[in-house]
């Protein structure tokens, strides 16, 4: 008999192990900053944010089985709800962040007692659908969100106080450490629901949802409580990109931004913890490098995709934990 | 004296077809109770409508005196109505563990707190119990899909006792095995009903003599006969509809 991670004794000790690897990430991070020269700098600061995004999303499509092409309605509605309460209420970063969040998983409450009757196929048309109405009401209430061309943040946004010490949002620290901490609890929280026994109920839903109402669960909760959760850790990154990097547009709630996260996590890894943050940063360097040999860039992109397709289908993550690390979340 | 679980004049419709036509049934608590009868008889709609797979579409199901017609499916398992699927349906690409576990975290879990934690060392012991108690004992860590199919149902048998069910509806639990695996299942049910009272569809007669006290015999979704399993084997009826020449 194999000797699995759930074998007799062994769960403590895998318990250990995952936390004490996700711990390890968080800080090779933070302490990236002091290493990594000033182009990276900036690059992995925005991978942080935008794997934030994707980590939201694995919650619902990798865990749970339900794959969405919306997740640009949580992202944008962070971004604006950030962004449009700092723009025209000057409120300070903090607690528009905490705005952002909410509306995220408002926004997500709401779709999910709607869109959750539907599964499938049909979800993923749903979801699309009421990105592409979210989308649209930003470009048609122009007036007040200047739809495509967006609005900067810089004039409005009172600096950090930081320790006594007021730090504007230009400065690249802040940018660097508050994309950290933003990515360091998205993917804490995830891994600590991966590992709880919602997680454990979330994927039996997505192997076989009418066996796991048989259990005696409400699996309609269970999904509910998923895509509340994946939509406030989107909404958290959208939130924390308009702030980290002064702008807020249209262009983020399209169905481009909702395309990406499912990308980066089927890239890394769907089901993983840590797939979403090695794909996103994969993928974005993948395009930062092959743009600079060529125009054709996303005949390089599109490439590497298929590769991916036919031989490691699972990702990365998915490559790494099903040949080398078992125990892996 | 009243019964644990009974039906009155349950009935599902599927567009022209009656599948379950009026059917009023008493279960009393203790022991098998066998339903046998032809395919299509009813028979697995019938404890889908208890279980609360699908609505019933006219009838009443109570359980310990209380309707329960209307209740949702979670809330019937957690009551303690159990249902065992025909075709085996344990999650293919977990482990044995984890899908024993799904099944005995509904129990463990205290409060709103215990969804959010719970005592992975009793969930282990939990887990290793029930699992010995269908014979799979150190079968924890292998996928449910790399088991021999006769040890999946065994599989599926330990996921609903680990819900700790007050009645275990077992849809054809020997479809399916050779013929030591199955005097082995029946072991288990027999040392099961001890406890737990069980209704079983079955078509091997010979288990269904082996284990029932009572015998109910359906045939286009109505209750044709009910007795002693020795004498649902003379009844001519029964014969007709059912054992035809085979007996």
């Amino acid at each position: 008999m194999t000797t699995g991670p759930e074998d007799g004794g062994a769960p403590r000790r895998r318990l250990g192990r995952v936390v004490a690897l996700h711990l390890a990430i968080v800080a090779a991070l933070f302490l990236a900053q002091f290493l990594l020269p000033a182009y990276h700098y900036t690059n992995v600061a925005r991978i942080m944010v935008l794997a934030t995004f994707a980590i939201g999303y694995n919650v619902l499509f990798g865990y749970t089985g339900l794959m969405s092409l919306g997740h640009a309605m949580f992202f944008a509605a962070g971004m604006y709800a950030t962004g449009l309460s700092v723009y025209y209420f000057e409120v300070t970063a903090v607690p528009a962040l905490a705005l952002g969040v909410l509306a995220g998983a408002v926004v997500a409450a709401l779709f999910g007692l709607v869109a959750l009757r539907t599964s499938g196929v049909s979800f993923l048309i749903v979801t699309l659908m009421f990105a592409q109405a979210l989308y649209l009401t930003i470009l048609y209430f122009n007036e007040i969100t200047f739809g495509d061309q967006g609005f900067t943040l810089s004039r409005a946004l009172a600096p950090l106080n930081v320790a006594g010490t007021a730090v504007p949002f230009s400065e690249p620290a802040l940018k660097y450490n508050g994309a950290w901490l933003v990515v360091s609890l998205a993917l804490l929280v995830s891994a600590a629901l991966a590992a709880s026994p919602i997680g454990r109920v979330l994927v039996a839903v997505r192997e076989n949802e009418e066996r796991t109402r048989l259990l005696g669960y409400n699996t309609f909760a269970y999904k509910l409580l998923a895509l509340v959760v994946s939509g406030a850790i989107a909404a958290a990154s959208g939130a924390a990109y308009a702030l980290l990097f002064s702008y807020v547009g249209a262009t983020f709630g399209s169905i481009l931004y909702s395309i990406y996260p499912l990308l980066w996590t089927l890239l890394g890894g769907a089901g993983t913890t840590l797939g979403p943050l090695v794909g996103t940063g994969v993928m974005y360097y993948l395009i930062d490098v092959t743009s600079g040999w060529t125009s054709a860039y996303l005949f390089v992109v599109g490439g590497s995709l298929l590769a991916l397709v036919l031989w490691f289908p699972l990702g990365i993550m998915g490559a790494v934990r099903a040949r080398w690390l078992r125990w892996l979340p | 004296m009243t019964a644990l679980l009974s039906t009155r004049g349950l009935s599902k419709r599927f567009g022209g077809l009656l599948a379950v036509d009026e059917v009023s049934l008493d279960l009393p608590r203790g022991g098998v109770r066998a339903i046998i009868g032809p395919n299509g008889a009813g028979k697995t709609t019938l404890v889908s409508l208890i279980s609360g797979r699908f609505p019933a579409s006219a009838g009443q199901i109570l359980f310990k005196g209380r309707d329960i017609t209307r209740q949702r499916p979670w809330h019937r398992a957690r009551a303690g109505i159990v249902y065992t699927f025909q075709v085996t349906s344990v999650y293919a690409s977990l482990s044995c563990f984890e899908n024993v576990a799904l099944a005995a975290q509904r129990r463990l879990a205290r409060g709103a707190l215990g969804q959010l934690w719970l005592d992975e060392r009793a969930l282990q012991a939990r887990v290793a119990e029930v699992l010995a108690q269908v014979g799979l004992a150190g079968a924890g860590a292998q996928r449910a899909d790399a088991l021999p199919y006769g040890h999946q149902r065994l599989l599926e048998v330990a996921m609903s006792l680990a819900l700790e069910p007050e009645v275990l509806i077992l849809d054809e639990p020997t479809q399916g095995l050779a013929q030591a695996e199955i005097a082995a299942l029946s072991e288990r049910v027999r040392e099961i009903s001890a406890q737990v009272t069980v209704l079983l569809i079955e078509h091997n007669m010979a288990v269904v003599l082996d284990l029932a006290q009572v015998v109910t015999v359906m045939d286009r979704g109505r209750v044709i006969a009910e007795g002693a399993p020795a004498e649902i084997e003379r009844d001519a009826q029964v014969q007709r509809a059912y054992l035809g020449g085979r007996c």
